[in-house]
């Protein structure tokens, strides 16, 4: 047998052996390209998959509820940049909140540099940030003859509307403050708040081979040269029968 | 998952917190509307009615993040500032609509780490003068930037709500 016959076998078994063992990594890989390619579009950079294990691979540690604020009938918990307004998922990546008043037709929420605004069913009606605020840092917020009232290094500034703001006395404002949370209760929200990675992220470790670790890189690369020795074999072979004919 | 095959993944957070976090302000909003104006006016309210919504969710591709939308005017122009996701931050953007037109476009805070070429003037240049076309569209095509497609995207959008708003701030 010629040595170029050799070649051809050798090259042809190995071709179908690589294809068949990287059939269904090259799959896994166009697939997750595509995801990734209309991860935008589908709003997948948008959507989060909350799990503590989760975040454990990607080296964070979860941090448990501790405190809630209270005002009136509505109280809010923060854990891990979420809220829960009322028990309800307010929203991702939120600041820490230093307390919540509830106003005639609307509940406020603050942190050291913003307002959310939200209406007595949750919906958010408005968020003002440093610009928008009289001053900041926010120290504490409270509540003083039916207005918002901020308490700054500035001075005390109160609001009816959160539009505008004009100095407001300090010495009648209910103020909100942190109780504590039960210990029922830190675990149920610590589980509701759980933090999130957002799937186009996951999707994108999935894809590059991070998601494995150290090593998943190097396996995604290896499978790039396969797949190069696949294209080069495979165009080869099919000049080579071509060139017979 | 063993604690090696973590640290690369507790890295990657890491870098992309860091990228999140990247942000420029170039200019306070605050600043903004006191250079249109010469002064900071008091701020007006426009409450999007769930009609309202509903024509502000077709321009944006998603529902309108809040329901009061803050602006000022006077002198004939109104400033919005509005914000909008490019590809996974916002960008905030000051617009000056004088007679149903577009004066002027500023981007004034860029978070996300690429395509921060939409702030030059050669691109915003483009929005002055475009109106509201049929369909909430604007009267013109925008040309794109290459590698800020998403964000060119979202500032042709935040124009088109901004003019939206404009028209029925006059009632």
């Amino acid at each position: 047998m010629s040595p170029r016959l050799l070649l051809l076998l050798f090259l042809r078994r190995w071709h179908a052996r690589i294809g068949l063992a990287a059939v269904v990594f090259f799959l896994f890989l166009a697939a997750t390209g595509v995801v990734l390619n209309h991860a935008t579009d589908s709003g997948l950079d948008a959507r989060y998959v909350h799990s503590a294990w989760l975040a454990r691979c990607y080296g964070i540690a979860a941090e448990s509820p501790r405190h809630a604020f209270r005002s009136g009938k509505h109280d809010l918990i923060a854990a891990n940049g979420r809220w829960a307004l009322d028990g309800r998922i307010a929203g991702e990546k939120l600041p820490r909140p230093i307390g919540i008043v509830e106003l005639p037709g609307m509940i406020v929420v603050a942190s050291s540099a913003s307002l959310y605004l939200y209406g007595k069913d949750g919906v958010l009606i408005d968020r003002l940030e440093s610009s928008a605020l009289p001053a900041v840092p926010v120290q504490a917020i409270g509540a003083g003859a039916r207005q918002l009232v901020l308490r700054t290094a500035s001075g005390t500034f109160g609001s009816s509307d959160a539009l505008s703001w004009q100095p407001a006395p300090h010495d009648v404002v209910a103020w909100s403050s942190p109780a504590d949370l039960s210990i029922a209760e830190g675990e149920r929200y610590a589980q509701m708040l759980e933090p999130g990675i957002s799937v186009e992220r996951i999707v994108l470790d999935l894809h590059s081979g991070r998601f494995a670790g150290r090593y998943g890189p190097f396996a995604v690369d290896l499978l790039a040269v396969f797949l190069a020795v696949l294209s080069l074999s495979g165009a080869w072979l099919f000049l080579k029968r071509k060139h017979r004919r | 998952m063993n604690r090696a095959a973590r640290r690369p993944l507790a890295v990657l957070a890491l870098a992309l917190a860091a990228a999140a976090v990247h942000g420029e302000v170039y200019q306070e909003p605050g600043a903004f509307i006191a250079e249109v104006f010469g002064s900071t006016p008091a701020p007006k309210v426009l409450w999007l009615t769930k009609e309202l919504q509903a024509q502000a969710a077709a321009i944006l591709g998603h529902a309108p993040p809040q329901l009061r939308q803050r602006y000022w005017s006077g002198g004939g122009k109104s400033v919005w500032i509005l914000e909008e996701t490019g590809k996974e931050e916002l960008i905030t953007a000051g617009f000056v609509v004088v007679d149903g037109r577009i004066d002027h476009v500023r981007v004034l805070e860029y978070r996300e780490s690429r395509g921060q070429e939409v702030r030059q003037s050669s691109f915003l240049k483009q929005f002055k003068n475009a109106k509201l076309a049929q369909g909430n569209r604007l009267d013109r095509e925008i040309d794109g930037i290459v590698g800020a497609t998403l964000s060119v995207g979202a500032m042709e959008r935040m124009a088109r709500l901004a003019l939206f708003f404009d028209r029925l701030s006059h009632g």
